[in-house]
């Protein structure tokens, strides 16, 4: 990655509409969760950190990776249109990533707008206790943006036509957020009992969004509802646990963006 | 110095460009000309790295600087920050950003998207990024596409002072008179295939049209469409 690219990339993402709009809409979304439950004497009743921040995370787990994969999958989509960019003395390597970071960098700031914004309310109507806690959500959604924003540049740049793109970008995206729960389940009701563990493990760290979603209910010590993959980690791994999902998440950015690279390099523009 | 050294491209089953030699020495202009889908844009796409040939060798001696048919940057990208992308690559000093601006008469219009601008001021801008600095060749994909009269002249003008300041040009166009103008060898491809190769005079002469150096309007249309309809019937018209 060059600065002058990552600077045209970054100058692109904050001139488009895609961040404003999500940093608003996130606000919003997070705002009004915050805000929940008038009580009888019609006072508004703001949740504390711990629960709101749990509510917060399935926002996060739902919306951040469709924006990301959507708004992946066109920049790869993209990177065959860049020709004159291409001809410059730059790697295709150079493009991918700066691509990806100038997303990164733009839907991540807005994410943090969005969440800042709750947070704030948040910190005003109920105190700072947790606070960290709330700060670790807001790196565990960085975390999975980042993952998410890589598999869809993967998508776009193995895919090529945008439009097919997109439309892959959202299979992944159900496959992601609500397909692995259904092997999980299928693992749970075909092996024998005491058996799935490892297969679960496995299926947790196979998925950024449950990684991500198992990172955020162990942060606020919600284990109860971690789900069956999150347990299995647990019983596996005992206190690695979360480095284990950090690691995966990481290597979710690493590798997507590793057989973009590749696959531009190999392919004609 | 441009070379393709027996290069050859294959899209799927097709093949777009047969083995091709070519040499475009410092100083000199060579036009690719010939009917549509002939290898042209295949050609110059291999020397600029956009396209991987299938076979054989292409290398260009220096920077070089290519401006395709199409536009190949997002048409929202504002003209600065492509500017600012082009320097920052090319590691180009700030006068040469500033000449870059007076030269494409865009000063005033630098904060604009390129889908703000005209065709000409887009194509404008484009050659004057692509040809700021000191380069080795010269890469150009109908160069005088979308130009009115004064911008094919001004188009001419950028691609004859590359010339002289000692780079490689080679282009690709369907403009005839720019290809008269301009170079001092065309190469004429037909399906894939080199089969004319020489100076104005020399594919005169091999399509047997009669054509002296004094002639104000040289008669290059019925020279190109007599080798390319010999050539469609027949075999390669090697001129030189």
């Amino acid at each position: 990655m060059t600065a002058p690219l990552l600077s045209f990339e970054l100058a692109a993402a904050r001139r488009g509409r895609t961040a404003p709009l999500f940093a608003a809409g996130f606000a919003l979304a997070s705002i009004a969760i915050a805000l929940v439950g008038l009580s009888a004497g019609g006072s508004i009743v703001v949740q504390g950190f711990a629960r709101t921040s749990i509510s917060l995370l399935q926002l996060i787990l739902w919306v951040v990776p469709l924006l990301a994969l959507l708004s992946g999958a066109v920049a790869g989509a993209e990177c065959y249109e860049l020709e004159f960019i291409a001809a410059l003395p730059l790697t295709r390597a150079q493009l991918v990533v700066s691509r990806w970071a100038a997303s990164l960098v733009a839907l991540g700031v807005a994410l943090f707008i969005g969440l800042g914004s709750a947070g704030l309310v948040i910190s005003v109507f109920a105190g700072a206790a947790d606070g960290w806690r709330y700060l670790g959500l807001l790196a565990i959604a960085a975390l999975l943006l980042s993952a998410c924003l890589a598999v869809g540049l993967a998508i776009g740049v193995q895919v090529r036509s945008r439009g097919r793109a997109l439309a892959v970008a959202i299979i992944a995206w159900c496959v992601l957020v609500v397909g692995v729960d259904f092997v999980a389940m299928g693992v749970l009701a075909l092996l024998p009992a005491g058996t799935a563990v490892g297969p679960l493990s496995l299926l947790l760290v196979a998925d950024p969004i449950d990684a991500a979603r198992a990172l955020g209910l162990g942060l606020f010590q919600a284990d109860a509802i971690a789900g069956p993959t999150g347990a299995a980690l647990r019983a596996v791994m005992g206190g690695w646990g979360g480095l284990v999902l950090i690691v995966s998440l990481l290597a979710w950015t690493g590798l997507p963006l590793r057989f973009a690279a590749r696959t531009l390099a190999r392919r004609d523009l | 110095m441009i070379e393709l050294k027996q290069v050859w491209k294959q899209f799927d089953e097709r093949i777009v460009l047969r083995p091709m030699d070519l040499i475009v020495r410092p100083g000199e202009t060579v036009a690719l000309v010939g009917p549509n889908g002939a290898g042209k844009s295949t050609a110059l796409r291999i020397l600029a790295g956009t396209v991987h040939a299938s076979g054989g060798s292409a290398t260009i001696a220096g920077n070089t600087a290519y401006l395709p048919q199409r536009l190949g940057v997002p048409e929202s990208t504002v003209v600065g920050d492509l500017a600012a992308l082009v320097a920052g690559a090319r590691r180009l000093p700030q006068h040469v950003v500033d000449r870059v601006r007076q030269v494409s008469g865009l000063a005033d219009r630098w904060s604009a998207r390129l889908s703000e601008l005209s065709g000409g001021q887009r194509q404008r801008l484009m050659l004057a990024l692509a040809t700021a600095d000191e380069i080795g060749a010269l890469l150009l994909d109908e160069p005088s596409i979308s130009m009115d009269v004064d911008g094919a002249e001004e188009v001419r003008a950028t691609i004859e002072l590359a010339r002289r300041r000692g780079a490689a040009v080679l282009f690709a166009s369907h403009h005839l008179q720019d290809v008269a103008c301009l170079a001092q060898r065309i190469v004429l491809l037909v399906s894939g295939e080199v089969v004319a190769d020489g100076s104005l005079a020399e594919l005169a002469a091999a399509a047997g049209v009669s054509w002296s150096t004094g002639l104000i309007d040289p008669p290059i249309e019925r020279v190109y469409r007599v080798l390319v309809s010999r050539s469609l019937g027949r075999g390669t018209v090697r001129a030189a």
